[in-house]
């Protein structure tokens, strides 16, 4: 490592703890607080990566993480920002985009045929000739990526946290602390933002007079103040990466977005400069004037030897002073200005006799291996033109200082409008949300006690906003009539190379040859050429290119505007987006008893259930034991999955009877009835039993994945209904399970003694409340599987309880449990339909054979108009059961198509093997023709191949339902 | 060690099992069982700095309808004035209004009060219905002085102390969940109380603590809560 500048620059690094880290597998020492760019220039390592296109050598450009040029690969993050990522100990770093070497990157050669690939000409080729695309496509997508992605990284820990304030400063620069403390010194909470690791922004390493004292100093008064100011709460390393709606600001800081709401935002994000364009401007070597001053002050590393500085401003003589005081030899100032106004620091750089050549520009730049080794400077005898010949002068180090757009991406994301100046070459913002202030360069004001009165102003405003104070506004701030900006530091060259958009390799040529391609509106410039889609999102290229669209389109740069500036303002990794999000996960109080059991558990939306007991490579055996045990023994299935609504108040059964498609009015107290619910269209969407267990109370059970739809349905029909009810959803409130099978009432009698659970007394679709092992429950004798069976509902935190001592008395009589596989087939061989699988958005009653569900005398359901009408209509397509009798056959599965020829005529929605009849058995949508039992309908199965099937009634298993009713 | 465990009786806490990892020691409450502690000495010092207790065991209840209010008032409960506060009644339960027409009433932490078990008890009033909120819901008690700002990074609602009063109650999305946040300070100790669906209980109950992990919170016993008030 070379020798440092001695402190005070400096400001970032610690030079007492060094840190030892790799570049392009060389080892290399920098000291804590040093970006890689930075311990990589102290090293003279100037070559940071190579360019997406032309595989050109870039190297620093802002220091300032605001451009592409310092893109490198680190283990876990590919295109990480060079001038931003700080050294680590052992950290190994790459360059990126290169084949062979860095320094010696064969892909470099591209740019020799950089003429056969236009702008645009991703667009001529796909189409043109024929073909071409595909001889293109492979050796474009090698050449032009950027960083790889390690897919063997271990995901690291990214979160989220919400802040509240109510004032956000976005900026620490000198307008952001003022803001800051004007606002916080009001009582205001204030969130003071700042992309860098400490606060000052433009004061730690500008030179704002002719002695560079009033910089660090204003910084330190700011800071003191700041710091003393309990209400303000910094975030440094942080960046505001976009403006939302009602001020809502995503913060990024290390691994945690910060979702910020603030009541005021005044933005002081400060201005960026802007490159000068001429042939060869992107050799490393060649920086802006803010980033050689970066260099210096943050890190103490001078960025060359010998300079020279374009300028169009007083802000170059400024650099100018600060790298001859670090002991630059500077040998020239080049000034696009033909007569540069009076200024101290102008004064200055005579003083020190630097030499100055007014009127003259940066023609181009030459180069010695992969660095900048000279510059030719030419007379500018017309904007953009230079004279036919000029000096060449040796250097390795050039700054641009030629103007500045405000960082303008929030501004406008909030609703802010960019004007255009063409006379003073200046960007002005307008148009902010009232909730929004801003100040400093960002507006254009240049001067410091300017921004640091505008920013007073701006806190004033948003003080007042808050009701905290009532003071009187001060009055705008004029802005200087001098412009940093200098209106054209463009020239064109006959090699061409003279980059506008460094992030795509876009020259001049390239943004001039869009219009004449057709694409005169900026925008369609941007999209035809990508001019401003790289990383760095047009910082440094959209007003260059505005520029250039003007002019080729005789337009004015107002006219001609700019490109749109959307979120997010700096890239950001997918882990802020996608980090540490919520799903809630629901799980039924006997959820370990099935863990225990050996269950092989499946999420059905939020729940886990379990799906069949025993292992996953014997599933199917598994499957069928459990629906043969419920045949002959008996089973246990936790069912706390099903919806479960309130229905209470004097006109509950009214409700149900509007709702439902049944009958309900004359509901028997202590009887269930099935609720099939269908739309205002007449589709079935959800069904379940209403039972009843009083005249004004019913417990309406629901399916697990429509249970919220159904209740808010409810809750929205009362709304207009304005009925004598109350709505409750008690899904949760309520542990269930269904013991199943010929033996269920032997096991369930047991541990219910309150209740007569005879066939005569308890009859199929009773409903009781009683006490099954000591726990309050509601007993509902329904047959969803087609065996006896009661489901029995009881307060969530008891159902461990209940399965435990249902489990323990169903021991002599073989009780096991089973799972949704089982069930699944159960219900199957009884016929019944499950709501999604079975039904579709188009399903009507009729079509599943629920015709009988639908009660035709009451006046008025839910769906009732439409299902009457279809009613009236040819049924175009019917649900029926149907059996596979070929035993060699591939079994149908779900959505597998039925055919008539080569014509689909439907589709199958539920297919399994039955144990119980020993074939494979499913229902199927088929045209009405085939709907008669008998028929035969050609199902293409697995693999195409055509099985044969023969339609059967309903159900397939104990068609007199003498089984669940024993 | 004491030989107290949930199964003991049939009113168990989805939390049951965790606990029991976690080395909590039970005891009896009423006839329900709850955490008393995980067998710190500093159970009270992490609890005044941010501690994560399971309370689904205690009785609550909850009432709604247009009659409620007036029914609950006849029945002696001291109705708070705003819907999204709360009140602590005469003897230590705390009844929370969700709506003008909701009441969400929470026992105390020793279950001392009868309030309950005196409304399930008396005749329900027209328009007036109870809701199982001992069932539908857990309840989570989040104290410390670090609560709020934990809570910052799985709660949209500002929760501060300033912000946020004691009393208030804020129905919300706590780490995607729908859930009903009361602060109910014990003595100068924030206390969240959190109640949210039961099923998701575990599923809370581990976002609570990844949450809390930044600023070392850890589970602790209603001891340790009785201790603060």
């Amino acid at each position: 490592m070379k020798p440092r500048l001695p402190a005070p620059y400096g400001s970032l690094i610690d030079r007492d703890m060094p840190v030892n880290f790799n570049f392009e597998r060389r080892s290399y020492q920098g000291f804590a607080g040093d970006s890689i760019a930075s311990a990589l220039a102290a090293n003279e390592q100037w070559l940071l990566s190579r360019s997406f296109k032309y595989h050109r050598p870039r190297g620093a450009l802002t220091m300032a993480g605001q451009d592409a040029n310092t893109m490198v690969q680190l283990p876990s993050n590919p295109n990480a920002l060079a001038d931003r990522e700080l050294i680590s100990d052992n950290l190994d770093v790459m360059g990126q985009n290169y084949s062979g070497s860095l320094t010696k990157d064969r892909g470099a050669l591209l740019g020799f045929f950089s003429r056969f690939l236009p702008v645009g000409f991703y667009y001529k080729a796909f189409f043109k000739p024929r073909g071409m695309w595909e001889k293109w496509a492979p050796f474009i997508r090698k050449k032009a990526g950027l960083g790889i992605i390690n897919q063997q990284l271990e995901p690291e820990y990214y979160d989220k946290q919400y802040k509240f304030f109510d004032v956000v400063v976005v900026g620490g620069g000198p307008a952001g602390m003022q803001a800051a403390l004007s606002a916080g010194v009001e009582g205001c909470e204030v969130l003071l933002v700042d992309e860098n690791p400490t606060l000052g922004g433009s004061l730690n390493y500008t030179r704002f007079d002719t002695e560079a004292v009033r910089g660090r100093k204003l910084r330190a008064q700011l800071i003191e103040k700041i710091e003393a100011n309990s209400n303000i709460t910094c975030m440094t390393d942080a960046v505001c990466n976009a403006w939302f709606a009602d001020n809502w600001l995503p913060i990024i800081r290390h691994k945690r977005l910060y979702k910020v709401r603030a009541k005021q935002t005044i933005l002081c994000t400060g201005a960026l400069e802007q490159q000068a364009v001429f042939h060869n401007n992107d050799l490393p070597g060649v920086m802006m004037s803010s980033a050689a001053q970066r260099l210096m002050h943050l890190y103490a590393v001078r960025p060359g030897h010998a300079g020279v500085i374009v300028t169009g401003n007083n802000d170059g003589y400024a650099n100018a002073l600060d790298l001859f005081d670090a002991g630059v030899e500077i040998r020239a100032i080049v000034d696009l200005r033909e007569q540069p106004c009076e200024s101290p620091m102008i004064d200055a750089a005579v003083a020190r006799g630097i030499r100055i050549e007014a009127g003259h520009a940066v023609y181009s730049a030459h180069k010695s291996g992969n660095h900048l080794s000279a510059v030719e400077i030419r007379k500018i005898t017309s904007p953009g033109v230079c004279a036919d010949s000029g000096e060449v002068i040796p250097c390795d180090l050039l700054c641009m200082a030629v103007g500045y757009t405000p960082t303008y991406q929030l501004v406008c994301q909030a609703g802010g409008q960019l004007s255009y100046d063409d006379e003073s070459a200046m960007f002005t913002l307008g148009n902010c949300p009232e909730a929004m202030q801003i100040a400093g360069s960002v507006n254009s004001h240049w001067d410091l006690d300017a921004c640091l009165a505008e920013a007073s102003r701006a806190a004033v405003i948003a003080t007042n906003a808050l009701g905290l104070t009532n003071a009187d506004v001060p009055p705008q701030i004029a802005r200087e009539s001098l412009s940093p900006n200098h209106p054209w530091p463009i020239f064109a060259h006959s090699a061409g190379k003279e980059f506008v958009d460094y992030d795509e390799d876009l020259t001049i040529a390239d943004i001039i040859n869009a219009t004449r391609d057709g694409y005169e509106h900026i925008q369609l410039v941007k999209r035809y050429s990508t001019c401003g889609m790289g990383p760095s999102q047009g910082r440094h290229s959209a007003l260059a290119a505005a520029r250039l669209v003007a002019a080729a389109t005789n337009r004015t740069v107002a006219q001609t505007g700019v490109t749109t500036a959307r979120p997010p303002f700096a890239p950001e990794h997918l882990g802020h987006s996608a980090g540490r999000s919520f799903y809630p996960a629901r799980r039924s109080n006997m959820h370990y008893r099935h863990l225990e059991a050996g269950a092989q558990m499946l999420q059905a939306g939020a729940w886990y259930r379990p799906a069949f007991y025993g292992r996953p490579d014997n599933s199917l055996k598994c499957i069928n034991d459990e629906v043969n045990n419920v045949r002959n023994n008996v089973g246990l299935v936790d069912v706390s999955t099903l919806g479960g609504i309130e229905v209470r108040g004097p006109d509950a059964a009214e409700f149900l009877n509007r709702f439902y498609t049944f009958g309900f009015v004359k509901q028997p107290v202590g009887k269930a009835r099935y609720a099939l619910l269908t739309n205002e269209g007449g589709v079935v969407i959800d069904d379940g039993v209403a039972c009843r267990f009083s005249h004004e109370h019913y417990y309406v059970t629901a399916t697990t994945g429509g249970v919220d739809r159904v209740y808010q349905s409810m809750l929205k029909w009362n709304a207009q209904w304005r009925l004598d009810i109350d709505i409750a959803n008690v899904t949760s409130a309520y542990c269930g399970v269904n013991i199943a099978g010929p033996k269920a009432r032997e096991v369930l009698a047991k541990l219910c003694t309150d209740v007569d659970l005879s066939n005569e007394s308890f009859p199929y679709m009773g409903v009781r409340e009683g006490t099954v092992a000591g726990i309050e429950a509601r007993l509902i004798r329904v047959g969803f599987v087609g065996e006896l069976g009661y489901e029995i509902h009881v307060p969530q935190h008891s159902g461990e309880a209940l399965w435990d001592a249902i489990m323990d008395a169903g021991q002599q009589q073989g009780i096991k449990p089973f799972g949704i596989e089982a069930q699944r087939v159960l219900r199957l061989e009884k016929g019944h339909i499950i709501i999604g699988q079975d039904t579709d958005a188009m399903s009507n009653p009729m079509e599943v054979q629920m015709g009988w569900a639908v009660s035709r005398q009451k006046p008025f359901f839910v769906g009732g108009r439409t299902i009457r009408e279809l009613e009236k209509k040819p049924q175009l397509r019917s649900l029926v059961g149907f059996i596979v009798h070929d035993s060699r056959a591939p079994i149908p599965k779900e959505s597998h198509l039925v055919l008539d020829g080569a014509q689909m005529t439907g589709r199958v929605t539920s297919c399994n093997y039955s144990p119980t009849l020993q074939k494979p058995i499913g229902l199927a949508y088929v045209v009405p023709d085939s709907a008669q039992a008998g028929s035969s309908i050609i199902i293409k199965s697995t693999g195409g191949v055509p099985v044969t099937a023969e339609v059967v009634n309903l159900p397939f298993y104990d068609p007199d339902t003498l089984r669940q009713e024993l | 060690m004491t030989s107290i465990r949930p199964s003991q009786v049939k009113r168990r806490s989805q939390l049951a099992r965790r606990h029991i990892e976690l080395g909590a020691e039970f005891e009896h409450c009423s006839n329900l069982i709850v955490v008393k502690d995980y067998g710190s000495q500093t159970e009270v010092d992490q609890a005044k700095k941010l501690g994560l207790a399971d309370l689904s065991t205690l009785p609550r209840i909850g009432f709604k309808g247009t009659g409620a209010p007036d029914w609950a008032a006849y029945h002696g409960v001291t109705l708070p004035q705003q819907p999204n506060t709360s009140a602590v009644q005469k003897d230590d339960s705390l009844v929370a209004k969700l709506s003008h027409q909701e009441l969400l009433i929470l026992s105390d932490l020793g279950v001392t009060s009868t309030q309950i078990e005196r409304l399930e008890d008396s005749p329900i009033a027209a328009q007036t219905y109870a809701l199982p909120r001992a069932d539908s819901h857990c309840w989570l008690a989040v104290t410390g002085n670090q609560a709020a700002e934990m809570f910052s990074k799985i709660c949209a609602v500002d929760l501060r102390a300033h912000k946020f009063a004691n009393g208030e109650v804020a129905q919300t999305s706590v780490a995607r969940a729908n859930s009903i946040v009361i602060r109910h300070d014990l003595g100068s100790t924030p206390c969240f109380y959190v109640l949210t669906d039961a099923s998701a209980t575990e599923f809370l109950w581990d976002c609570l603590l990844d949450a809390m992990a930044e600023y070392t919170g850890a589970p602790v016993g209603v001891s340790a809560l009785r201790t603060l008030s």
